[in-house]
């Protein structure tokens, strides 16, 4: 008889289908991983690009004055220029449904009689001040409004004047301005001004209702005390709180927020690198968006930002940080973005350079224009530049999205406006407009690491012990009920445990903070105690109860030392600490005391971190070869020095990775953090203080961010980091699991 | 096969079981009864096991030589059900006495188990692992008694270049060896054999049979076997154990040529086993 050995008909089909259908399922769950990997890359990639500028066409000016400032519209369909002659005309940028590409589609002279224009000095985003040669000064603001009318958007531009049609009186002698700036919101306007007979004057129009319906004020003049005769610049920050006016190489600032008196409130004088061929001088300024900082330009190709730092003699202007612009040319010209906290440097040369402040990002260097502008402006949505070079209109597209995001922004300290020092910080949004957001990963990574690290120092000693005792001294029967018992709590919601944690753990401990302490010496002390008295007791006694069930003696114990240092709390709490522990630490100590603290997460985490260690270690101890015990106890070992000495050993790479995977899980856990911890992000291993972790911040903030922005992007780098974090942790733990496993594999 | 490999133990010497002067009785077990939970596994055993001679307890599968081997160095301790009755004296002393300790005595009754167990550590850490024990830390102590041991085991031309190796890495032979030199570094008074050649192969088996013969010019040795051409090979007393009871017991040349029981021939002449 043949024997058929060909396996046939459908046994075969089984067979190759099972193959099929499992290899898919392998190959599917790797390509899932590889793409949320790959997800993350493409949704962080763009804040580590640095900006693009290119240009997105150029128009001839109709009249033949020169430009004396420029601007656009925030969607950059129409540009504008004021010339000398007074006159402000619109461009047309793009094709609109009324308009052809380069049409003038609106134009006004401002002025009246022979006057010609001296000076537009622009403060905040659409208001420009006139100074005109006769020595008036006019108030417009270009303005854009969306048109729907004909179906599809129309911008349409109009002039506003804000502080009405008329000249607006800065100066209640007539004088004439040599320099003039000014800040302004709805409630008031402050100009400070240098005439030409040297008086340096601030004029402060108060609304009788509010500018942008009403145009009628109060005004309000003042002399400053000036000491030197001549000035170069001068700028009133946009919230009128300070006035910088320079004077060749002298700052002097002044506080404008006194309606009385105006008062000098620093001199910055920039230390200026001398070479020997030339002396060097501070050749511009400006002022920095948020009104805090001041960029100041010299003639070496260095800016320089300074802001006010409390220190010990008060808060006073430090130079906080520098941009290396040019090497051979002077810092020209300033220009600040409205919202963000970049700035563009021009060189006499048309060199430009972009930069960001606070990330130190040296974002561009070109050259856009060859010889000298004569406006320039960026686009308020800082998406788009307008430069005006003779009597050409040159506009450009800037991509530059995430400038405030650099590798050192993100992992080193730095110095926030405001901050005394340079610092690692985390915090995302706040209430004001002009914020900016810090976005250090240290504090989370550090809140991830310290969380973590507590909730192991918890349940690493007792998770092993209970593996431990489980694996090797307690009888299969009991085993068999407490292991599934112990395993079961790894099921139990996290959530439940934050909450309870949050909720109920945390003012339990704060309340009864002697209790804990004391229960920490009480326990380990008691189960002693108790262990001894069982030896000492006589074996009559011991044999009514069956050993099995021996340690539920310890439960009456535990419940009595637990109790007792509950009621003894308030008594030491009199005794020792005054009445109020809490009191005590933050202010005897010198501690931060949080409720929600690294105390209430180590309990809580620890708890959830428990299962998972326990029942691999329980594991890996229970299957360490019986004979190899035998072999020790048989050689005069006892109990324990078999288990310390080859019961622990051999089961080392198990222990190694379950208390890796335990590692892991507190790593990436979220809920229990997101309640218990408070959430603060901080730096500070204090066992009494909050932290927040980089799984929380997630959870946190995901809801609140902007799709697309830096902050959104940021918030998929942390899930980044955090996935490598654990990866690193894994493969980690296989790798010295794999050797350990390789030393005792013949076992 | 074992049998055709040429005998080079040394001559038997004869002694009356019956009637041993107390220095010649290593170990006296006196009505030893052993019950798992409700199941007597030995009944009343009474045997006295000769000072430095081989010992072998040889029976079917259950017989319970490998439990009365056990309860030598209580072993048995470990089995939550197992309750013992009766005695075994070491020096005149009861060893399940009130106040003895176990560790102390398993210091002084070794065992060599089934399987080779070396610990996962260095050969030099097995066979010092019973010194370590006891507190011993001086290296020169420890040197010593390794080489002696592993001589005595005759290992030590094998392993002495690489004495810091993982024992895992021995062939089976060796571990088993290893194991012996183990049990015989801390200087016991009577070493239990349990099946120590049952894992191994020929070659090995005959290298630990001449061992054992080597062995009992220092020790008392009691080897469990189910191999009884090994028991007749190594052995100067053999006893035959049936379902737990002592069965016969006496010089193994007596055992194997003249029995006194039906029970014990029929064993011996393979009716069952």
């Amino acid at each position: 008889m043949a024997i058929a050995l060909k396996s046939t008909g459908p046994r075969q089909l089984k067979n190759t289908l099972a193959k099929w259908l499992i290899t898919l399922g392998g190959i599917s769950v790797l390509f899932t991983l590889v793409l949320i990997f790959l997800y993350l890359l493409y949704v962080i990639q763009p804040i580590f690009e640095s900006a693009k500028i290119e240009p997105a066409g150029q128009f001839e000016i109709s009249t033949v004055a020169p430009t004396l400032a420029t601007g656009v519209d925030e969607l950059k369909e129409i540009a504008f220029q004021i010339n000398q002659e007074g006159q402000i005309n619109f461009y047309q940028l793009v094709k609109s449904p009324a308009h052809e590409k380069g049409t003038l589609v609106l134009s006004e002279n401002l002025l009246s009689g022979d006057a010609t224009l001296v000076d537009v000095i622009t403060s905040g985003v659409e208001n420009k001040l006139l100074l005109d040669s006769e020595g008036n000064v006019q108030l417009i603001a270009a303005k854009f409004f969306s048109n729907f009318d004909s179906g599809s958007r129309e911008i349409i531009p109009s002039i506003a004047y804000p502080l009405g049609e008329g000249f607006i009186d800065v100066d209640e002698h007539g004088g004439v301005f040599s320099k003039l700036s000014f800040g302004m919101d709805e409630e008031k306007a402050v100009f400070v001004a240098f005439t030409q007979d040297k008086r340096l004057i601030k004029t402060s129009l108060i609304a009788e209702d509010d500018f942008t319906y009403d145009s009628a004020h109060e005004a309000n003049y003042q002399e400053i005390d000036f000491p030197v005769d001549h000035v170069n610049e001068i700028l009133v920050t946009l919230d009128m709180a300070l006035a910088f006016v320079r004077s060749d190489d002298q700052i002097f600032v002044y506080d404008l927020t006194d309606e009385d008196t105006v008062e000098l409130k620093a001199t910055i004088i920039p230390s200026l690198e001398q070479s020997s061929t030339k002396p060097h001088h501070v050749t511009s300024m400006a002022l920095l968006s948020g009104s805090s900082s001041i960029l100041i330009g010299s003639s070496a190709g260095k800016v320089t930002q300074w802001f006010e730092v409390a220190t010990d003699n008060g808060r006073q202007f430090k130079n906080i940080r520098s941009f290396d612009v040019s090497e051979t040319e002077a810092v020209a010209q300033i220009y600040t973005e409205q919202f963000r906290k970049s700035f563009y440097t021009l060189t006499p040369s048309g060199e430009m350079g972009v930069f960001y402040t606070t990330s130190e990002a040296d974002l561009w260097r070109g050259q856009l224009i060859t010889g000298k502008t004569s406006a320039f402006a960026i686009s308020p949505r800082a998406d788009g530049l307008v430069i005006v070079e003779g009597n050409l209109l040159k506009v450009f597209n800037v991509e530059n999205e995430h400038p405030e995001v650099t590798w050192s922004a993100l992992w080193e300290e730095v110095w926030y406006e405001g901050y005394p020092e340079a610092k690692f910080i985390w915090q995302s949004t706040s209430g004001s407009d002009d914020f900016e957001g810090k976005f250090s990963l240290v504090p989370i990574s550090f809140g991830t690491m310290k969380a973590a690290m507590y909730a192991m120092m918890f349940a690493v000693p007792i998770a092993l012990s209970a593996a431990i005792y489980t694996a090797y001294f307690m009888t299969p029967g009991m085993r068999r009920k407490v292991k599934p018992t112990i395993e079961l709590m790894e099921a139990l919601p996290t959530v439940i445990l934050g909450f309870l944690a949050g909720l109920w753990l945390a003012p339990i401990i704060e309340n009864y903070l002697p209790a804990i302490a004391m229960l920490l010496v009480l326990l380990p002390l008691s189960v002693l105690l108790t262990a001894f008295a069982w030896h000492q007791l006589p074996n009559k006694m011991k044999s009514r109860i069956p050993e099995t069930w021996a340690p539920i003696i310890l439960v009456p114990v535990l419940l009595i030392a637990g109790g007792s240092a509950f009621f003894l709390s308030p008594f030491f709490e009199t005794l020792f600490f005054g009445g109020d522990v809490r009191q005590f630490i933050t202010n005897d100590l010198d501690i931060d005391f949080d409720q929600r603290n690294s105390l209430v997460v180590g309990l809580a985490m620890g708890f959830a971190v428990i299962p998972t260690i326990f029942s691999m270690a329980e594991d890996a101890i229970f299957s360490v070869p019986k004979h190899l015990t035998s072999g020790s106890l048989a050689l005069g070992a006892t109990q324990w020095q078999t288990l310390v000495k080859v019961v622990l050993l051999t089961a080392s790479p198990g222990i190694f990775s379950a208390v890796m995977m335990g590692l892991g899980r507190a790593v990436g856990e979220t809920m229990i953090v997101l309640m218990a911890t408070g959430n603060t992000p901080i730096l500070d291993w204090s066992i009494f203080q909050g932290m927040r972790t980089l799984a929380a911040n997630i959870a946190v903030e995901m809801p609140e961010s902007e799709v697309g922005s830096s902050h959104y992007r940021i918030l998929f780098l942390a899930a980044f980091v955090l996935f490598v974090f654990t990866f690193i942790f894994n493969t980690f733990a296989e790798l010295i699991r794999q050797r350990l496993r390789e030393k005792y594999s013949s076992l | 096969m074992i049998s055709v490999i040429p005998r080079t133990l040394a001559p038997k010497v004869k002694l009356d079981l019956n009637n041993l002067s107390p220095e010649q009785v290593a170990l006296e077990i006196k009505n030893l009864n052993l019950y798992y939970g409700d199941k007597q596994a030995l009944q009343n055993i009474s045997m006295s096991i000769p000072k430095g001679q081989v010992t072998a307890f040889i029976g079917p599968s259950g017989c319970g030589k490998s439990t009365l081997l056990r309860c030598i160095n209580r072993m048995n301790d470990l089995v939550d059900i197992c309750k013992v009755e009766g005695e075994i004296n070491l020096h005149g002393e009861n060893i399940y006495g009130k106040h003895v300790d176990v560790a102390a005595l398993r210091r002084q009754v070794g065992m060599v188990f089934q399987r080779p167990n070396p610990f996962p550590k260095t050969i030099y850490e097995n066979v010092v692992y019973g010194l370590r024990i006891m507190g011993e830390n001086n290296r020169r102590v420890l040197n010593e008694a390794a080489e002696k041991s592993l001589r005595s085991a005759a290992l030590w031309n094998e392993v002495k270049d690489r004495l810091h190796d993982s024992a895992l890495g021995l062939s089976g032979g060796q571990q088993q060896r290893l194991v012996i030199a183990r049990a015989i570094a801390i200087q016991p008074e009577v070493l239990l054999l349990d099946e120590p050649t049952s894992a191994l192969d020929p070659i090995s088996t005959l290298t630990i049979e001449e061992l054992i013969n080597d062995l009992k010019k220092q020790f008392t040795v009691v080897i469990v076997t189910h191999n009884m051409q090994q028991a007749a090979r190594v052995s100067d007393q053999t006893a035959f154990m049936y379902m737990g009871e002592l069965i016969e017991y006496s010089d193994t040349n007596t055992l194997f040529t003249t029995p006194a029981k039906k029970k014990t021939e029929d064993y011996i002449t393979g009716r069952y086993g």
